[in-house]
């Protein structure tokens, strides 16, 4: 675990960015303050008589405290940054030196509908905070992604969008240890994905994937398993692996995905936090500050360890 | 015609049943042959790794020529299939008792044909294991498909039989986890 407080490289950067952050929090207090009066003088301008110069004045308020945030702007986005960059990668160098966080920098949504975890193809897609380095001898990286695909929806006045989350969370990939050349997914089982198994199996089958029906019954009755080869997905989800996948998955709220193509493998976290983000109205010298975007990046490094990828016997260096 | 419509219906239920237990027998045809494949694959290893060994050991040669000797019988293509899974075993062990000994040749053991086929080998060890599971998926599938009703009627009138799982020997279970010959 990243020890924070006793740190003094991560401490000073603190230090220095709790300046910057308590003058733009100062900046933005007084923008919000120019523009809840700047409403409230304008509702008045109109609602007692039709005022014009008093609602006049309002908007002026309104507009100024608008300024006052747009000039921050800037210094909140440099400030934003530099806490990804400094902070968080400081404490990211001292887990291990070859991790590296670059915060506008993701998943392509290419590289996420590739995965093949994700039925849907994104209509709306964001990533960023790729973090990458090696545990080991295992290369890996994860980025925060959202992906969202839209419905039209029919209204009175007409057609209205409404956005559904794909996929929420960060998507993890690393190396994998053995050589394949088929596509395996593990996905959390669900009625439909069990229904969707069941006509596969018995009455015909969708895509060239086969439901792969593995001896482990835990890991069956939380994962369904599909994969272009039945002996290399047996050959990826040793007895091993499948333990090792389900404690990984015991440490996690909601269960995840996962796919072994192209060489490497991938897992899907869903999580609704935003993580690796500067508070703006809390101090940055809280000691707990860390302590959720810490958790994340030792779990991410752990799971190398944990899913036993260092070990290359299998003629894959 | 009701006595009609219901022997056609019996006939398609029964058709259903009939391709359904023989799609999944030839599942475990189909295990069993990529088996097969995976042994092949083993075995071919072998000429290899007795040159590679030959060249710094004048020790092993009984070992050696055992393994030979066994890969040689196994690939004649007059054994059975359950004698080329039971030499298969012997092989297993007789390579991992090789494999301990390298300890006792540095040079050996530092050489980039032998370390290569150490992971060909493991490799293989964990493709084999794969697909016994694989075969063992695809018996137990056959197995539910003729032994439980309806299917069991139909299995019954047509004569088809249970198959058994491969059981693995206490020897091989422990070959799996070879990598520990090779973590020291």
């Amino acid at each position: 675990m990243i020890n924070v407080a006793g740190n003094v490289a991560l401490q000073n950067v603190l230090a220095t960015l709790e300046i910057e952050r308590k003058k733009i929090a100062a900046t933005q207090k007084k923008g919000y303050f120019f523009i809840t009066i700047g409403i409230i003088v304008a509702i008045a301008g109109f609602t007692l008589g039709l005022l014009v110069p008093t609602a006049i004045a309002g908007f002026i308020l309104l507009i100024y405290g608008g300024i006052i945030l747009y000039k921050i702007s800037g210094e909140l986005k440099t400030y934003e940054e530099a806490f990804k960059i400094q902070v968080i990668g400081t404490a990211l160098k001292s887990l291990d030196d070859s991790l590296v966080i670059e915060p506008y920098k993701g998943i392509s949504v290419d590289e996420f509908e590739d995965t093949q975890i994700f039925s849907e193809s994104p209509d709306r897609y964001k990533t960023e905070d790729l973090v990458h380095g090696k545990a080991d001898k295992t290369a890996f990286y994860f980025a925060e992604v959202h992906a969202e695909y839209k419905t039209e929806v029919q209204t009175k006045d007409g057609t209205r969008t409404e956005w559904h989350d794909i996929f929420r969370g960060i998507l993890f990939c690393a190396d994998f240890n053995k050589n394949f050349n088929g596509v395996t997914i593990v996905k959390p089982k669900d009625l439909f994905s069990t229904m969707g198994a069941w006509f596969s199996k018995n009455l015909f089958s969708f895509g060239n994937k086969d439901v792969i029906k593995l001896e482990n019954s835990e890991f069956s009755k939380t994962f369904i398993t599909h994969a272009t080869d039945q002996v290399e997905a047996r050959y990826i989800l040793t007895p091993a692996m499948m333990e090792r996948i389900l404690t990984l998955n015991s440490n996690t709220k909601k269960t995840v995905s996962l796919s072994f193509i192209n060489s490497r493998m991938y897992i899907a976290f869903p999580m609704s936090r935003n993580y690796f983000e500067a508070p703006v109205f809390k101090t940055l010298l809280n000691p707990d500050l860390l302590n959720e975007d810490i958790t994340v990046i030792n779990f991410m490094y752990d799971i190398v360890r944990e899913l036993d990828l260092n070990t290359r016997i299998w003629g894959k260096n | 015609m009701v006595a009609l419509i219901i022997i056609g219906a019996l006939l398609l239920i029964g058709i259903f049943f009939y391709n359904s237990i023989v799609g999944k027998k030839n599942q475990v045809t189909n295990a069993f042959s990529a088996i097969d494949v995976m042994l092949k694959k083993r075995f071919d290893l072998i000429p290899n790794l007795v040159e590679v060994v030959k060249q710094y050991t004048n020790y092993e040669q009984g070992t050696l020529s055992k393994i030979v000797e066994l890969r040689a019988k196994a690939t004649s293509g007059t054994v059975s299939d359950a004698e080329k899974a039971s030499i298969d075993a012997q092989l297993s062990s007789s390579v991992k008792g090789l494999m301990v000994n390298v300890e006792n040749y540095p040079d050996l053991k530092a050489n980039t044909n032998f370390i290569n086929l150490q992971s060909t080998w493991t490799e293989s060890e964990e493709q084999i294991a794969a697909a016994r599971r694989t075969y063992n998926s695809a018996v137990t599938d056959y197995n539910n498909a003729i032994m439980m009703f309806p299917g069991s009627v139909f299995a019954g009138m047509l004569n088809f039989q249970p198959i058994t799982v491969l059981t693995t020997a206490e020897e091989k279970r422990k070959n799996v986890s070879a990598k520990e010959l090779f973590n020291n």
